[in-house]
């Protein structure tokens, strides 16, 4: 197992690398750094210079993604102009406040998709079941701009207008207030693991429904096993494996950070900063970030597949 | 599908000695009574073309032009001259939403066309060939996935996309991953099948084995993908549009419609709040039509109903 996942890192590698190439090329060649300074040639020549110098712009395009390269490989990331801060420290600090709603919503949402597929699974065409599906088709048809916006607009500004309660904010990090942090990052949590649960609880239903039908669980009950032994530990086990890898996939684009989400409620995480990065351009914010994302997405998928060999002992990796 | 040889007479016969009562169904057929027993696909179908109308009827009925302001009536809410209001330097807002629509509609339409054609040129090419050619392409699909979406999509659309049409190549461009990996998928597996090696037995060439054979038998799977991804692409390009790198005003996208009302949203979410729900309706609509498809061509893949 450990062979394995030492292989699948490092057949990752090239195909991480063109990326990085690609990503870094691409940025170089459809945003000028040198545009604020073109205006204002002659006197701000010094400037100008700088900017050559620190992106290397005096060499070919397709040389400089190395400089950069070099200068990664010694743990320098270089410095992110839109923070004005080094390029690790941003990815830490924001990093943590992605995380801040990345890993809740998350975790709200395996858990419900979770309940709400075995729900369905065991009540097929009830009412509930009716309703569940069709909220989830629902949840699904909504952009995460607009449910959040949708949310933004009911809870916290028409809710405190109707009632009075203050419970929840519009967005932004103001204090360390932890009551306050609470009510700024539920709404933005909601969002994400509404649109998560949507589409995890459909797939987790098929799944589970083509479980339950199969004849292992029909033994299981006929040896008098009790139902909540059969649904959890018989059928369940084996309608995880799909939804494990879901679930990575899900994760490791939360803590990359959502760019909506975080866009909507001015929440100071990775990916809000990804655009101003971009069409400044801030080269080395831009990919620091897309390396983060990056081995969090290997990271995860490999975790998830590894995860498969847990629930399922027969799948083996060697 | 009946045998070609099996005539109209021998099929009552069967059915006669067989004691059978009905009549045997033409894979269409079938797929045609399982579509319209759905009627969630029904309802989505009767939206989508509601919806439609909506947008190429309203900019015409109206008498106001979506890039027309008007200084002295900003910001007005519904009314009888104004259905949606008007926007903040008085635009007419139910002829720009209109508008919007027909744009993201078209958006949505052209991603899907060449997204498809992408996606089925370089899919089936890599099923019917394998050898090198799937290398490369499992590799670009790879690579396509592996660069966050929004990255590609803001770079270029930042240098190239303010025109709706540089969006939808764009996005057709991210998007054509999925359709190449289900025709590769289809295509390998008809490759091995007997009419296959008997069409070659009978002399005919790779490209039309591809695409007299093969291909025909992808369209199922493709045409459910296509609904899904108008879906996809509305909704993507209203999110660009909404992060301010899409299409760029005056032309107005439902996107870009709501991330120019997102300002004033606490003092007049109506205006966030009704290009917004076009949105969700389409994509609402196109999941259901997609899903009836799905059930209609591929009964199979609804694993609820095999009991």
């Amino acid at each position: 197992m450990f062979a394995y996942s030492i292989r699948r890192i490092l057949t990752t590698i090239p195909l991480l690398l063109v990326a990085l190439y690609l990503v870094y090329i691409g940025v170089s060649v459809t945003t000028d750094p040198l545009a604020e300074f073109r205006l204002c040639l002659p006197r701000c020549q010094e400037g100008y210079d700088r900017i050559v110098e620190l992106y290397n712009l005096d060499q070919s395009v397709f040389v400089r993604p190395f400089g950069w390269a070099a200068d990664a490989i010694t743990g320098d990331f270089g410095t992110s102009n839109v923070a004005g801060q080094p390029v690790s420290t941003v990815l830490w600090e924001r990093g943590i406040n992605s995380a801040m709603i990345a890993i809740p919503a998350f975790l709200l949402a395996a858990v419900l998709a979770l309940l709400l597929s075995v729900y369905s699974a065991r009540r097929q065409y009830s009412a509930g079941d009716y309703v569940l599906t069709g909220l989830s088709f629902f949840g699904i048809a909504f952009p995460a701009f607009v449910l959040g916006l949708v949310l933004q607009v009911i809870f916290a500004i028409k809710l405190p207008e109707w009632t009075g309660w203050k419970l929840f904010y519009t967005g932004g990090k103001r204090t360390d207030n932890i009551g306050e942090i609470i009510g700024t990052v539920t709404l933005p949590v909601v969002t994400l693991a509404t649109l998560f649960v949507a589409a995890d609880s459909r797939f987790g239903r098929a799944a589970m429904l083509e479980v339950i039908n199969s004849d292992f669980i029909r033994t299981a009950r006929a040896k008098g096993l009790s139902e909540r032994r059969v649904i959890w530990r018989h059928a369940l086990r084996n309608a995880l494996i799909p939804l494990v890898t879901l679930w990575a996939l899900n994760f490791s684009a939360l803590l990359g950070g959502s760019v909506i989400t975080e866009s909507v409620f001015s929440w100071p995480g990775l990916g809000q900063i990804l655009i101003p990065a971009l069409q400044r351009p801030d080269l080395d914010m831009v990919m620091g970030i897309v390396i983060f994302t990056a081995i969090i997405t290997v990271v995860f998928n490999l975790l998830a597949d590894l995860l498969y060999g847990v629930l399922d002992p027969r799948i083996r990796y060697d | 599908m009946t045998d070609s040889s099996t005539t109209k007479l021998e099929v009552d016969i069967a059915i006669a000695t067989e004691g059978l009562t009905a009549e045997p169904k033409s894979f269409g057929k079938l797929a045609r009574e399982r579509f319209f027993k759905h009627k969630l696909a029904i309802a989505g179908f009767i939206g989508l073309v509601l919806i439609a109308s909506i947008f190429v009827l309203g900019p015409w009925l109206s008498p106001w032009a979506f890039d027309e302001p008007n200084v002295l009536n900003r910001r007005a809410g519904p009314s009888r001259d104004h259905p949606f209001g008007t926007d903040t330097i008085g635009r007419d807002l139910f002829v720009r939403t209109t508008m919007g629509g027909r744009y993201s509609l078209t958006i949505g339409a052209l991603v899907a066309v060449l997204a498809t054609l992408i996606g089925t040129l370089l899919g089936s090419a890599a099923g019917f060939f394998g050898k090198w050619i799937d290398t490369v392409v499992s590799q670009l699909v790879n690579l396509v996935l592996v660069v966050p979406a929004i990255i590609v999509l803001s770079v270029v659309a930042l240098r190239f996309g303010a025109q709706p049409v540089g969006i939808a190549v764009v996005l057709a461009l991210l998007l054509w991953t999925r359709i190449a990996r289900v025709v590769r998928g289809v295509v390998m597996q008809f490759r091995e099948q007997e009419f296959v090696m008997a069409a070659r037995a009978a002399g005919a060439g790779s490209g039309r084995i591809l695409f007299r054979h093969i291909l025909p038998n992808v369209f199922g799977a493709v045409i459910v993908e296509i609904t899904l991804l108008i879906g996809l692409a509305i909704v993507l390009e209203s999110t660009l549009s909404f992060l301010g790198v899409g299409v760029k005003p005056p032309t107005p996208t439902l996107g870009n419609l709501v991330f120019q009302a997102k300002g004033d949203i606490n003092s007049d979410p109506i205006r966030v709040l009704l290009p917004g729900m076009f949105i969700v309706a389409i994509v609402l609509c196109v999941n259901f039509l997609g899903d009836g498809l799905r059930d209609a061509i591929d009964p199979r893949s609804r694993a609820d109903e095999k009991e």
